[in-house]
């Protein structure tokens, strides 16, 4: 898992995945006493994660911002009662997880298939938001571009469809490669829930799916 | 294994969750069941599906905007009550909630006995009567910013105690930006503060006055070495807006180069085709098939076209 998770961070800019346990421990205890500047080492080492996966999650970057905010305040305040009884790396992750489930569940699925609002001025039609921050521009072959804004519509409502526990631990196992292990750690539950919310995420996406698999 | 367990466990097969000696069984069934490979090819096929959903890169902009929104929620959060109480109630890693609930509870004792037991009305006044306010040395307390404490040495003749500490006062500068004061702080800010979102105001403010060499230099070291990519973006930005030499065009073409930002790359290429310079098409031509984005591929593809055409 934290192969997979500095893979992530080092795509961000100015994301800081390079410190290593010892520097991370004293940070902690920096930041336990006060210093924000510490706390803000820690910040840049986890925020790539918790930005990509809020953008997963969420529909739009100020939302994303809100998630990502959201998370660290968690963090700031809670930090003096971290006890290095586990890795902060799994501390921390497990705060974000909680944040991303409140608001998925907050969200609730209605809201999530529906098209996102276009800014004032712009095009009526909805756009898909992977087809906005895709790198290969659909302009370069319009019937690859409306077939590939279809397939996404389709992709996003199935997972608009699942719950919001199997939605996470599907993103995270499949988007972003973690083992289920990790990931039963992070959202503070055992290895069969999460495998048992895997099984049923991907059944769910099957069915939902299986007209254009 | 028979078909049911098999098909149960496709998922954590694929998604190589399961243990040698299963995903061997999976494995052996799988080569002699048609119906379970049948099965199986279908959940490839539902995985490359989804893998066409592109997942969001979160941009040097949302970055930058995610970190301001926390610094300045920090700040509210420093202030709040939360933080007071916080900072009475810490209690240090290491240091068990019972203990320091035991000492809590033994000053609250102690404080009881004391008030019960302290002198009432009619009883002699204390000779040394009310405490003196001791003058601050130095300067006034408003706005000043408490870092660190050096040293608290008491005086046990006169009672005094001196303390010594780290403090930042804060300052607010205002004026043109011909100024020299000014214009000298804001390049420390726009190159040296360690605050990115800052750096990017800054090369904002600063982006106006690119006829000043030195303000020119700023920008052009902030395209070349800030570590930030929302900072070197604004630096892209600035640099559009002054005068085009062979200096601005070469630190241009070395962010086209090597900068890691596909979003700096592309703004890059942006600023390149405003301007009629043939020394830059050889550098867009090998970029169009070399770099690593398919998005600054396309676009110094483009760019390379329409300098060749004119």
């Amino acid at each position: 898992m934290d192969g997979a998770c500095l893979e992530l961070i080092h795509r961000v800019p100015g994301a800081n995945p390079q410190l290593d346990a010892l520097e991370e421990r004293a940070l902690i205890r920096q930041a336990q006493r006060g210093d924000r500047g510490a706390f803000e080492q820690l910040v840049r080492k986890y925020e790539g994660s918790v930005l990509r996966l809020a953008l997963q999650v969420v529909r739009s970057e100020e939302e994303a911002k809100d998630l990502y905010q959201e998370s660290f305040l968690k963090i700031y305040r809670a930090l003096g009662r971290f006890r290095f009884e586990s890795r902060f790396s799994t501390w921390v992750y497990r705060v974000v997880m909680n944040v991303c489930l409140d608001h998925l569940r907050r969200a609730g699925t209605r809201r999530e298939v529906q098209a996102p609002a276009p800014a004032a001025g712009s095009d009526p039609e909805p756009v898909e938001f992977f087809q906005t921050v895709a790198e290969e521009r659909p302009e370069l072959d319009p019937e690859r571009a409306l077939q590939g804004k279809e397939v996404g519509r389709r992709i996003r409502a199935a997972l608009a469809r699942l719950s919001p526990r199997e939605r996470l631990v599907f993103e995270l196992k499949h988007y972003q490669g973690m083992k289920l292990r990790a990931i039963g750690e992070y959202c503070g539950t055992s290895e069969q829930t999460v495998k048992n919310c895997l099984f049923r995420a991907t059944q769910k996406l099957r069915a939902e799916l299986k007209e254009i698999v | 294994m028979n078909c049911q367990v098999v098909q149960e466990n496709l998922t954590f097969y694929l998604y190589d969750e399961l243990g040698a000696e299963e995903r061997a069984a999976v494995e052996a069934h799988l080569g002699a069941c048609t119906t379970c490979a049948r099965a199986a090819a279908e959940l490839r096929r539902l995985r490359a599906l989804l893998d066409q959903r592109a997942l969001p890169e979160p941009s040097p902009e949302l970055l930058v905007r995610c970190r301001q929104a926390l610094e300045e929620a920090l700040d509210r959060e420093a202030a709040s009550w939360r933080a007071l109480v916080r900072s009475w109630f810490v209690v240090p890693p290491g240091v068990s909630a019972l203990r320091v609930t035991t000492a809590l509870t033994i000053l609250l004792l102690g404080f009881s006995l004391g008030w019960t037991l302290r002198p009432r009305a009619g009883s002699p006044a204390t000779p040394a009567g009310r405490a003196e306010s001791a003058p601050w040395v130095g300067a006034d307390l408003a706005n000043l910013r408490i870092s660190g404490i050096s040293q608290v040495a008491p005086d046990p003749q006169t009672g005094a105690v001196r303390i010594t500490m780290d403090a930042e006062r804060q300052v607010t500068l205002e004026g043109s930006l011909d100024d020299p004061r000014i214009r000298e702080v804001m390049l420390y800010a726009a190159n040296r503060y360690n605050n990115p979102g800052i750096r990017r105001d800054t090369l904002e403010v600063l982006r106006d006055q690119g006829d000043n060499p030195t303000v020119r230099e700023a920008l052009l070291y902030a395209l070349r070495y800030d570590a930030n990519a929302g900072v070197r973006l604004e630096a892209v930005e600035a640099v559009q807006g002054i005068a085009w030499d062979p200096d601005v065009r070469e630190a241009l073409l070395g962010a086209l180069r090597t900068d890691d930002n596909p979003g700096v790359r592309a703004a890059v290429v942006n600023v390149l085709i405003e301007h009629a310079d043939d020394e830059m098409l050889p550098v867009l031509e090998e970029l169009a098939s070399t770099d690593r984005s398919p998005y600054v591929r396309m676009k110094c593809a483009r760019a390379a076209r329409e300098r060749a055409q004119n």
